[in-house]
């Protein structure tokens, strides 16, 4: 039986015979089944849908009959992507709280790729906090750690990969919610460019600053899905007609010669000592791979950070004023507490923040893709925190907490840039550590690229937590 | 701190720093030149760009 030590591998057991799409899918469920009641990474398990969706691919196989690079391997999704016959909590107390006339094209795509489709994934409420707990659907437990928080908003996704519940999920990034629980709970995810994949038929939280991506054990991993999942969508006007390149095909490119900036300033920002030895060790990996490695200066990311956050806000209660304005009763504290911040938001702040958002992104593309051909930064600044940090204090502390969580994420929604989170270690206590890797728009060949690379010399990703039957 | 009094001190520091920066914008700037920026900031169509490229965007 293969275990699912990444995507890649079960895609190519099956392709190869070694494993049917249905003993796949059954190994997932029975894993579900085990260990869900406490993971708390599904909001819906479709068993019957995957199972039957796997005995056609089987079929398929059978008959010589190839869907894609993804035929019979088992993904799961995030709660905010409409699927026809599935409900669409979103994370809030309602069974069915998002419609959409169309199911989510990225869901779409990797399923006509050939993926099965396990079930929709616990996240926080609306999306909103960095941390990954909700108070109606049970807090996701981080695998590493139970007691500790896994990261949010894509919080099921983080959890089901890292425990190998599904081979890949899709997760959404608003302000770092698919690199946050990706470093929370030691996979990998990438949050594309802006507009690389479609956002139809998924939850808007803010229309501006949301990204939706892969979530899987490896970079590789992330290039297969990322490659089913990008593209224009006549379905989302902000999806770009830029040229999808061979993800998959460029991993194996080039390293030798390429310039690694590593971004001080974000070194700087109150990291642990352990954290911030586990990045400088990451981007010590890229010299020896033959890249350049040197400091760059970055432009203000707090203005950047401070741009993004005011346009999010204002977006968000602007898309979930009706909820807000009905059944705020139905609403956690903290979320309730955002939108109503958003309210507030006069609309010629919120214009101007757009026009600025503008300008800063041609000031970095100018001052640093001038410079160097990726960035090493660190995505959060120390390791889960107990889940007690998430829930426990009153709101103006709870809100302070989770903005801590998103500073060093947050300023590449506003750019809109590709970045990749990658596991970097562990901490004393065994709490993994992470670091992203950000590029040029719209050059996810490149970041995934040296993502490989990075896990071709390193072990991190092959690390798995010990989870009792 | 009430928690409106401290929403309130959120959102006029936010607005406080929008305010500030927005000073700086010339009259040509607009929203749907962030898209451009993607565009224009992207490698070049073929593929990534040479390593060690240094081509100025």
């Amino acid at each position: 039986m293969v275990e699912l030590t990444s995507l890649a591998a079960v895609a190519a057991a099956i392709r190869h015979g070694k494993v049917s799409p249905v003993e796949v899918t059954r190994y997932c469920l029975d894993r579900i089944a085990r260990l869900d009641g406490r993971l708390r990474a599904f909001i819906t398990v479709d068993a019957d849908g995957a199972l039957a969706a796997a005995r056609r691919l089987e079929a398929e196989a059978a008959r010589g009959q190839w869907r894609g690079p993804l035929h019979g391997v088992p993904l799961a999704f995030k709660d905010l992507c409409a699927i026809g016959g599935l409900p669409t909590s979103c994370g809030t107390r309602a069974r069915d709280y998002f419609t959409a006339e169309q199911d989510c094209t990225a869901v779409r795509r990797l399923l006509d790729a050939g993926g099965v489709n396990l079930g929709k994934l616990n996240m926080t409420e609306l999306a909103m906090g960095a941390l990954g707990d909700n108070p109606h659907h049970g807090h996701a437990r981080n695998p590493w750690a139970p007691e500790h928080c896994t990261g949010g908003s894509s919080s099921g996704s983080g959890v089901a990969v890292a425990a190998g519940l599904a081979a890949g999920a899709i997760g959404t990034d608003t302000g770092g919610s698919i690199r946050l629980p990706a470093a929370f709970c030691g996979i990998t995810g990438l949050k594309p460019t802006y507009g690389r994949v479609s956002r139809a038929g998924a939850m808007a939280l803010s229309w501006s600053n949301d990204h939706i991506g892969p979530m899987a054990r490896t970079a590789a991993d992330c290039a297969l899905m990322l490659q089913a999942m990008a593209g224009p969508d006549p379905l989302d006007a902000t999806a770009s007609v830029h040229p999808v390149d061979d993800y998959v095909a460029a991993l194996d490119g080039p390293v030798r010669g390429l310039r690694i900036g590593v971004a001080e300033a974000l070194l700087g920002q109150g990291l642990t000592a352990e954290m911030q030895a586990a990045v400088r060790a990451a981007a010590s990996v890229f010299g020896t791979l033959g890249a350049r490695v040197e400091a760059v200066r970055l432009p203000d990311l707090q203005a950047v950070a401070d741009v993004t956050g005011l346009i999010s806000r204002s977006e968000g209660s602007t898309l979930h004023a009706g909820l807000l304005r009905d059944r705020p009763e139905e609403l956690g504290a903290f979320t309730r507490a955002r939108l109503e911040l958003g309210l507030g938001v006069p609309a010629f702040d919120y214009l101007q923040a757009l026009r600025l958002r503008a300008r800063l992104a041609r000031s970095f593309i100018r001052e640093v893709w001038g410079e160097v051909d990726a960035l090493v930064a660190p995505v959060i600044a120390e390791p889960a925190p107990p889940l007690s940090f998430a829930v426990e204090g009153d709101v103006q502390t709870i809100v302070e907490r989770q903005g801590r969580f998103s500073r060093l994420t947050r300023p590449f929604n506003g750019l809109g840039m590709p970045a990749l989170s990658l596991p970097c270690g562990f901490s004393a206590a065994g709490l993994p550590l992470g670091f992203q890797l950000v590029g040029r728009p719209f050059d996810e060949a490149i970041v995934l690229r040296l993502g490989h690379a990075y896990q071709g010399a390193t072990d991190w990703h092959r690390r798995v937590p010990a989870l009792a039957a | 701190m009430s928690e409106h009094k401290f929403q309130q001190a959120e959102l006029a520091d936010l607005v406080g720093v929008i305010e500030r920066l927005a000073g700086e914008l010339s009259l040509a700037e607009e929203p749907a030149r962030f898209a451009a920026a993607l565009e224009d900031g992207a490698p070049r169509a073929g593929g990534p760009p040479a390593p060690g490229s240094r081509s100025a965007r």
